[in-house]
């Protein structure tokens, strides 16, 4: 018999952390409150001592902490990633996610005791490159990138040796895992080198006769009519003018929810589901785990399917929802 | 800044009911209350950074009068300003004040009043954010604004949610109000 697939879920702070635990999750992802995660917004994420007390109370109710250090090391401050690496093994943590050569190197020689994850920003796709990572840093887990299909997940999981983690809900970057030129270049910042896409710093909403116009770094990224509900400007998400139309062009305002592929998923032998969400807050944390984990449960049992598209509608941003590359759909 | 929708505007009783309020020493008080916090809960401030030093001006839009809020630790200061004034902060937080409360004692997602313009923000958004997740990660009660403890902070929180609740209820259910506000 298959092992019972393990729900990973988002925490920015420690009270969503308790959240998490409280709803269900079999282990909480968080981060650092600087540059060494690829979610560092202002106020959110955990100082050493906040892990600490985190690791400790998902421990008492079961569940386990893994640690995201998952942006790319700036070749004159490496010793910022060794650094965030060394606090999370202090906290006691279950597990390092990372991507980057440096940090996977320093947990591997100096940290032999903690499992590392391949981040998804590695977007480690194939036996070969999986592989490459396995042996030389003895990885455990790989998060894959959404590019993948069920079959090819299956026949991945048929050609290595680790587990695999795969996201079920929540945004999607189009770019190769944040590898976005487009973000670097209106913003100057680098989702994989500073953390974050969107920097809020640049992000304005200014009112003006024809409705809000939402710009990132000053570029117009959206406008909204009056009374229209407003979205957080990212360059992929943006409306652009193009060929004499104004669409979406690069990706609708869309989330990923593959909540009715667990079973799927399972069978392809997937270990681990992540649902995505740093940056969101408790009761959207809170809400999204409790679907899942119903989910999870009730595929787990051998039951019928829950309803998760339905529970979690009005969850998704733009409130739609797609099975991503699961499916082959999605352009 | 965003255009807000209409959300549960104070009903018309207890807005006549503010001059009054007004006039009493709110500022000092809530300095005092939010430094006293400070002392309590130190780290609760430091994950706002650089953003403590902020001026956010907090504008209920069914009160008269706004605040002026400097969230700098033990150097917090709350000032009750002009709405042209709160207007000039470096951040402004407009909506109505039982949603503002709400997002306050984490009754409502922050997230979801400002996408759907309940609340309007304008000015530095990184500070916003900050602030938005701090208040997310304090958890705060109405007790911990008072400093107390035990059962006294147990029957206030009741208390105070309570009345909150019914405030939102009495709210909803007079939409001609809120339409005159």
């Amino acid at each position: 018999m298959k092992a019972r697939m393990e729900l990973v879920c988002p925490a920015g702070t420690p009270a969503t952390l308790r959240a998490a635990v409280q709803a269900g999750a079999d282990a909480v992802y968080c981060g650092f409150r600087d540059e060494t995660n690829a979610r560092n917004f202002p106020g959110l994420n955990f100082s050493p001592n906040e892990l600490a007390e985190g690791v400790r109370f998902a421990h008492d109710h079961g569940s386990k902490v893994l640690v995201a250090i998952n942006t790319f090391a700036r070749v004159d401050d490496v010793d910022i990633w060794k650094k965030a690496a060394d606090a999370a093994v202090k906290s006691g943590a279950d597990a390092i996610i990372a991507a980057d050569f440096a940090v996977l190197d320093h947990v591997a020689r100096n940290h032999k005791q903690i499992r590392l994850h391949l981040s998804v920003q590695a977007a480690a796709a194939t036996p070969e490159a999986i592989g490459f990572y396995a042996a030389h840093f003895g990885i455990r887990r790989v998060v894959l990138p959404r590019i993948l299909s069920l079959q090819e997940i299956a026949a991945l999981n048929r050609a290595i040796g680790v587990e695999t983690e795969a996201f079920v809900f929540g945004g999607l970057c189009v770019m190769i895992e944040g590898r976005c030129y487009l973000s670097s270049y209106a913003t100057g910042k680098s989702p994989n080198l500073n953390g974050v896409c969107s920097p809020p710093e640049m992000v304005s909403y200014d009112e003006e006769p024809s409705g809000t116009t939402a710009r990132l770094s000053g570029f117009t990224i959206d406008r909204y009519a009056r009374g229209q509900p407003v979205g957080y400007p990212t360059l992929c998400k943006g409306k652009f003018k193009a060929g004499g139309k104004t669409s979406h062009l690069f990706e609708d305002p869309v989330s990923l929810n593959a909540g009715g592929m667990i079973a799927g998923l399972k069978a392809a032998g997937v270990t681990a589901l992540k649902i995505e969400g740093r940056q969101r807050g408790k009761g959207y944390v809170s809400e999204v785990v409790r679907a899942f984990r119903k989910a999870v449960d009730a595929v787990e049992q051998g039951g019928d399917a829950v309803d998760i598209d339905r529970l979690l509608a009005g969850q998704s941003e733009g409130a739609r929802q797609t099975a991503g590359a699961y499916e082959k759909k999605w352009r | 800044m965003t255009q807000h929708n209409a959300g549960p505007i104070l009903p018309r009783f207890v807005r006549r009911l503010f001059p009054t309020v007004a006039g009493l020493p709110l500022g000092p008080l809530l300095t005092l209350s939010l430094r006293s916090l400070a002392r309590r809960r130190p780290g609760l401030f430091e994950r706002l950074g650089e953003s403590r030093s902020a001026c956010f001006g907090i504008d209920p839009v069914d009160l008269a009068f706004a605040f002026c809020v400097v969230p700098d630790g033990q150097r917090s200061s709350v000032r009750v300003v002009s709405k042209d004034e709160a207007a000039r902060s470096d951040v402004q937080i407009k909506g109505p004040l039982l949603t503002l409360l709400g997002l306050l004692d984490g009754t409502l997602d922050g997230d979801a009043m400002f996408f759907s313009r309940v609340i309007s923000i304008s000015g530095r958004t990184e500070a916003v954010l900050a602030l938005r997740n701090t208040i997310e990660d304090a958890e705060l009660r109405p007790a911990d604004l008072l400093g107390l403890h035990g059962t006294l902070a147990r029957c206030v929180d009741k208390g105070v949610l309570g009345a909150l609740g019914v405030a939102r209820r009495l709210a909803h259910n007079s939409p001609s109000e809120a339409q005159q506000a």
